[in-house]
C-alpha cells in the first residue's frame, strides 16, 4: 500500500470539485435551502382556521351548542369560524359545503341528544370531513375537540355540577413539551443529506471513471484497487466533511432574515440546541458518508449511464427514507421491513444522532457505541465490496 | 529464454522485451486471441495490424496486464503478466482519451505521473514539451481541441519513461503534421532502447515501423518487415499484402471457405 497513491487519488478528486463551481455551490446552498424553508414551515406554521358547518337536529338543546360554536368563534385568536348552522334536515347542505369547500367539516347534532344526556348516556355528534388528507383532518379534529370541550360544559342540566376535568399538564425527559419538530428532525437531516449528496455524487465521478477510460489506464499503473477505493473514500470524504459541517452550522444556528418588502421577516437555520456533542454527531455522519461512497462505487458498476446511476435513488434512498426511523418508528414496522430496516446504515445513523443531538449521549453510551459500530462495519462491508468491483480485467 | 516466434526473426539472439506464449482470450464462446506465439526485441517498433475486431486490443491488454489470459502466457522483460511492479516499466495508451476532463493539462498528467512514481517536474515539463503543450499547463482538458487530448493522453503514457510501451491506435485523430512527430518521437524512444508495439488499422503508419504482426480473427497470420510481406504476397502495397495473407481477394472477399470471423477489440 502506498500513501502517495492513496493521497494522490483524493487530490485528484479534490481538484475535480475545485473547478466544478455548481457542485461546490450546492454543497452550501443545499443546506441553507431545506434549513431555511424546513425552519419557516414548522417553527412559523399557521393555525388553519377551521370552518365549521353545523346541523341541529336537536331543536333548543342543541341552539346551546351553537350557539356556544358561535361564541367560541368570535373569540379573538379563535380557530374556528362558523360557516353555517342549519336546521333540522340540513345535512345534504352540510355534505355540500364541505364538497365544494365551503367548510371543512360538518358537525350533525343528534336529535336523541336530549334523551340521550337525560338517560345519563353520553350523545354522539356525526363529523363529516372530505376524507382525503388525513394529516390536515386530523389537526382540524384536534381543534374541533378542544373547543367542544369548553361547550361540554354548557350542556350540563341546569343545576347539575359540570363535570370535574383534571388538568394535563406535560413533562419530558429531553428536549422541553414545546419543543418544535424542527429540534426533532435536525439529527436526521444531518444524516439524510450527506448519505443522500455522497452517494450521488460518488456513484456518477465512479461511472464516469469506468466509461471514461480512465479506471482502465489508473489499472494500467502499480495502484491496487484497495488505494483506489480508500483514494476515493479520503477525497469524497473531504467533500462529506465539507457538507457536514455546512449542515450542523445551519442546524445548530440560526440567523434572523428582517423584513423585505414583500416578504414577511424569516430566518435562516434551524437554531437547534444540540444536547450532545457536536463533534460526535459529525463523525457519526461521517462513517455514514463512508458507507455511501462505496456504495456508490459499487453501484457504479451496474450502471451503463449517469442517468441509470439516478435511478437508483429509489431504490436505495427511498427505502432508507421510509424504513430508517425517519417518517415512522422502527418498532412499529412490520416484522419483515423491521429485519430490512436493522440492515439499513441510515437506521442507525439516525438513532446514534438523535441519541448525540437529542438525547445529550456521549461515547459512555451503549447506543451510540453499537451505532458507532455497526456503521463502521456497514462501511467495511462495502468498502471491500466496492473493492472487489474494481478489477484488472474490465472487458 | 525460450523463443516461440511462428516465423524467424533476425534479431533472434537477443532476449525478448515481449513474449506472449500460446496466448489465449476467450470470452464466452468468443476466442478474441486465440494463441498468439509472439516475441518483441528490445528498442524496435512493431505495428500490430489488422481489420476491426481481429483481437489487437485484447492482445495489447494481455500483455499490458490489464486483462487475465484465459490460456498461455504473456512475459515482459521477462517477467511473466499480470505483474503489478511491471506495470510501472510499461506505458499504455488506451484508444479511449482516458482524461479527467474537469481537470488542467497539469493535474492530469501529475496524478498519473504520481500512480506510476514519477512525480517530479523535470518528468512532466519535459513529456509536456514534447507534445507541445507546456503553455497549456493550466487550460483544463475540457476546452482542449481533439488533437491537443489525444497529445496529453500520449503524454500521461509516456511520463514515466516506460520500458515498454503499447499504443492503441496513437494516431487517431490527429493530423498529419503532429503524426509526423509523434513517429519521429517515437524513432527517438527506440534508439534509446524502448520497446513499442502499436496497434493501427492505418496502413501508412505500418512502413513506420520496424516490423509488423498481421492478425486476423484472434492469430497471428504473418510477420516480418513491410518489403519482406509484400515479397511473400507477391505485391507492391502493404494493403495488398493484408488481403493475401489473409486469404482475402483485392475486394476483401474470402478465397477460401474459412471459419465465420469472431472476436472483438473488447
Amino acid at each position: 500500500m502506498s500513501p502517495g497513491r492513496i493521497l494522490a487519488i483524493a487530490r485528484r478528486i479534490a481538484q475535480g470539485f475545485r473547478r466544478d463551481e455548481r457542485t461546490l455551490g450546492l454543497m452550501f446552498v443545499v443546506p441553507l435551502v431545506v434549513t431555511a424553508l424546513l425552519g419557516w414551515v414548522l417553527n412559523e406554521q399557521v393555525d388553519a382556521i377551521v370552518d365549521v358547518a353545523i346541523v341541529n337536529e336537536a331543536g333548543e338543546v342543541g341552539d346551546r351548542i351553537v350557539t356556544a360554536m358561535e361564541d367560541a368563534a368570535t373569540e379573538t385568536d379563535s380557530d374556528i369560524t362558523v360557516a353555517a348552522a342549519l336546521g333540522p334536515g340540513g345535512t345534504p347542505e352540510a355534505e355540500a359545503m364541505v364538497r365544494d369547500g365551503r367548510a371543512d367539516l360538518a358537525i350533525v347534532i343528534p336529535a336523541d341528544l336530549l334523551e340521550r344526556v337525560l338517560a345519563g348516556e353520553r350523545p354522539t355528534l356525526t363529523v363529516i370531513t372530505e376524507g382525503t388528507d388525513p394529516a390536515a383532518e386530523m389537526g382540524r379534529f384536534g381543534t374541533l375537540q378542544s373547543i367542544m370541550a369548553n361547550v361540554a360544559a354548557e350542556l350540563v342540566p341546569p343545576g347539575a355540577n359540570p363535570p370535574v376535568l383534571p388538568e394535563v399538564e406535560r413533562r419530558t425527559i429531553y428536549l422541553s413539551p414545546d419543543a418544535s419538530q424542527a429540534d426533532v428532525l435536525a439529527p436526521i437531516f444531518l444524516g439524510f443529506f450527506g448519505y443522500f449528496f455522497v452517494f450521488l455524487l460518488t456513484g456518477v465521478s465512479f461511472l464516469r471513471e469506468r466509461i471514461g477510460g480512465t479506471l482502465e489506464r489508473l489499472l494500467a499503473t502499480p495502484v491496487t484497487r484497495f488505494e483506489i477505493v480508500t483514494g476515493y473514500s479520503l477525497g469524497f470524504g473531504i467533500f462529506a466533511t465539507i457538507q457536514v459541517i455546512a449542515l450542523t452550522l445551519f442546524i445548530l444556528n440560526s440567523v434572523d432574515v428582517p423584513a423585505i418588502g414583500p416578504l414577511p421577516p424569516f430566518s435562516i437555520g434551524l437554531g437547534v440546541d444540540a444536547a450532545g456533542s457536536p463533534l460526535l454527531a459529525f463523525a457519526i455522519a461521517l462513517l455514514l458518508s463512508l458507507g455511501a461512497v462505496n456504495l456508490g462505487i459499487f453501484l457504479s458498476t451496474f450502471a451503463r449511464t449517469e442517468l441509470q446511476v439516478i435511478q437508483f435513488i429509489p431504490l436505495v434512498i427511498v427505502p432508507q427514507a421510509l424504513l430508517s426511523g425517519i417518517l415512522w418508528p422502527t418498532e412499529r414496522l412490520p416484522d419483515v421491513l423491521r429485519a430490512i430496516s436493522d440492515v439499513l446504515p441510515l437506521t442507525y445513523a439516525v438513532d446514534g444522532l438523535r441519541e448525540v443531538m437529542l438525547k445529550g449521549s456521549d461515547l459512555t453510551s451503549v447506543a451510540v457505541q453499537t451505532d458507532l459500530a455497526v456503521l463502521g462495519g456497514i462501511a467495511l462491508f462495502f468498502v471491500v465490496l466496492a473493492s472487489l468491483t474494481i478489477k484488472r480485467e474490465v472487458a | 529464454m525460450m523463443t516461440t516466434t511462428a516465423t524467424t526473426t533476425p534479431t533472434a539472439p537477443e532476449p525478448a522485451a515481449v513474449e506472449a506464449v500460446g496466448l489465449r482470450k476467450q470470452f464466452g464462446r468468443i476466442h478474441a486471441v486465440d494463441g498468439v506465439d509472439l516475441a518483441l526485441a528490445p528498442g524496435r517498433i512493431y505495428g500490430l495490424l489488422g481489420p476491426n475486431g481481429s483481437g489487437k486490443t485484447t492482445l495489447i491488454r494481455m500483455l499490458a496486464g490489464l486483462a487475465r489470459a484465459t490460456g498461455g502466457e504473456a512475459r515482459i522483460l521477462g517477467t511473466k503478466m499480470p505483474s503489478r511492479p511491471m506495470l510501472a516499466r510499461i506505458g499504455y495508451m488506451p484508444q479511449a482519451e482516458a482524461l479527467y476532463p474537469e481537470l488542467s493539462v497539469g493535474e492530469n498528467l501529475g496524478f498519473f505521473a504520481s500512480l506510476l512514481g514519477r512525480r517530479d517536474r523535470a518528468a512532466i515539463d519535459g513529456v509536456l514539451d514534447l507534445v507541445e503543450l507546456r503553455d497549456r499547463k493550466g487550460t483544463p482538458a475540457l476546452e482542449l481541441s481533439g488533437g491537443m487530448r489525444r497529445r496529453l493522453s500520449l503524454a500521461c503514457t509516456l511520463v514515466h519513461d516506460p520500458e515498454v510501451i503499447f499504443l492503441d491506435e496513437p494516431t487517431v485523430g490527429v493530423d498529419p503534421a503532429l503524426r509526423v512527430q509523434f513517429w519521429a518521437h517515437f524513432r527517438r524512444l527506440s534508439a534509446a532502447g524502448t520497446t513499442i508495439l502499436v496497434a493501427s488499422h492505418v496502413m501508412d503508419e505500418a512502413d513506420r515501423c520496424d516490423e509488423l504482426v498481421f492478425m486476423r480473427d484472434g492469430r497471428v497470420i504473418g510477420r516480418g518487415t513491410g518489403a519482406e510481406l509484400r515479397e511473400r504476397a507477391g505485391t507492391t502495397d502493404l494493403e495488398a499484402a493484408f488481403l493475401a495473407l489473409s486469404g482475402l481477394d483485392a475486394e476483401g472477399n474470402p478465397v477460401a471457405v474459412r471459419e465465420p470471423a469472431h472476436g472483438g477489440d473488447a
